[in-house]
């Protein structure tokens, strides 16, 4: 028997010698992180100036789909917009004038993921048809004739991303695991397995090598992992609820998540830990989205409660704050100049905001 | 028997990646939210929603008025 022989393979290895070991290394991992533990955030930024920020003004209101937007991502070229919806349609959106440029029909409603590919010539979208589709933009025949079924996964899609070129493919599922695709043959390249539930959010790290990226799950997890060997390389678990988004700072050293807690939580991959929370009392719907400001000096959140705030990450205080949607803000995104942010929304629009 | 052999995977995969994360290098928590600080500070003129637009007229969402001067 194969597994058998596997298990043989290291004798001396027994499932108490295992536990044992990783109390030990639990016990490890967390007195070193407090060792190094030497300041907090808040007491350094306590030096610097209060922010006073421009507010941020609903510049333009996107009108067109049937039901909730759940998730949008701008085009390369700072201008174009692409949304998916619960009404089963994926549309490109000129944000400058507000029309609708392209419809594109998905297979299952419930499109929960869409990405506009670098080049700005394809977008991917999937959903509760548990695939990701790539539909090439421009030319003549329709982008739905010359769509191609990149990504299966064994439950829905949650997210899906592309690392720095149309080639490949990063995707989230509802079946516990994320995978990179190769796009032109529909090829799986790399799996990654170790969250205990739904992957929920991805992000990819801001660096050109584009060698890791970060997950959040269900199973309260912020996991960070190695493109190329497919192991987790870094946990953070120190969320209270399903970990709902997740967002590389743009320094590329630390990052944010978004849990079903209400609070936002910056992680420093480098510390090892968790250094900054944002949060009120007065915050109790759960975060739906994160995004950071060019600079990273603002962390942009969206929640269930139908607003989208802007906190300064280094004061940990809320500086701004979007209300006009009027559903749950189901998700954000800072177009690729850092001169606006768009929110999709469960009452059927997206706005634009700067 | 095949459970046993499971779990032993189960518990084999979880105390490795304890290794991994036990095994990487880690910083004082001061010099990483100075490095933060500093790469924001770096940055933060070229960030139109925290420093605002230079002029209304380069912000490409700016409201439509209704006459422009050429």
């Amino acid at each position: 028997m194969a597994a058998d022989t596997a298990v043989v393979a290291s004798p001396e290895e027994t499932l108490e010698s295992l536990l044992r070991e990783a109390e030990a290394l639990k016990q490890k991992l967390e007195e070193e992180r407090q060792k190094l533990n030497d300041v907090t955030l808040i007491s350094v930024a306590e030096r610097l100036e209060p922010l006073n920020i421009p507010n941020l003004k609903m510049r333009r209101t996107l009108k067109g789909h049937q039901a909730k937007v759940l998730c949008c991502d701008w085009a390369p070229d700072k201008r174009h917009l692409v949304s998916s919806s619960q009404d089963g349609k994926l549309i490109i959106w000129d944000a400058f004038s507000t029309a609708k440029e392209v419809t594109i029909p998905m297979p299952s409603t419930w499109v929960m993921a869409c990405a506009y590919a670098p080049s700005g010539g394809a977008v991917a979208a999937g959903g509760l048809d548990n695939k990701v589709t790539v539909f090439p933009l421009g030319g003549d025949e329709e982008p739905a004739s010359r769509k191609r079924t990149v990504a299966t996964h064994t439950s829905y899609v949650s997210a899906c991303l592309f690392p720095n070129s149309d080639r490949q493919l990063v995707t989230g599922s509802g079946d516990g695991t994320a995978a990179l695709w190769d796009v032109e043959s529909g090829q799986l390249l790399q799996s990654f397995q170790a969250h205990a539930a739904d992957v929920l959010a991805l992000d990819l790290a801001p660096t050109d090598l584009g060698d890791t990226f970060v997950s959040g799950g269900g199973d309260r997890a912020v996991l960070v992992w190695d493109m190329r060997s497919g192991h987790a390389v870094q946990a953070f678990d120190a969320h209270l609820s399903d970990v709902t988004a997740v967002k590389y700072h743009p320094a590329g050293d630390a990052l944010a998540s978004g849990c079903d807690d209400s609070a936002c939580r910056l992680f420093d991959l480098r510390a090892d830990r968790e250094v900054a929370r944002y949060g009120k009392p007065s915050l109790i719907f759960g975060v739906t989205s994160v995004e950071w400001s060019l600079s990273g000096r603002l962390l942009f959140a969206g929640y269930g409660d139908y607003t989208a705030c802007a906190w300064d990450a280094l004061r940990a205080t809320r500086v701004s704050i979007m209300s006009g949607h009027e559903h749950r803000v189901s998700h954000l995104t800072l177009s690729p100049d850092g001169t606006a942010v768009a929110t999709a929304s469960w009452d059927t629009t997206l706005r634009v905001w700067a | 028997m095949d459970m046993m052999v499971s779990t032993l995977q189960q518990q084999r995969a979880v105390t490795e990646q304890l290794r991994r994360e036990a095994s990487i290098k880690r910083i004082p928590v001061s010099v990483a939210v100075s490095d933060i600080v500093r790469f924001i500070n770096e940055h933060e003129q070229e960030d139109c929603l925290l420093v605002g637009f230079s002029s209304q007229k380069v912000n490409p969402f700016r409201e439509k008025s209704s006459c422009t001067v050429l």
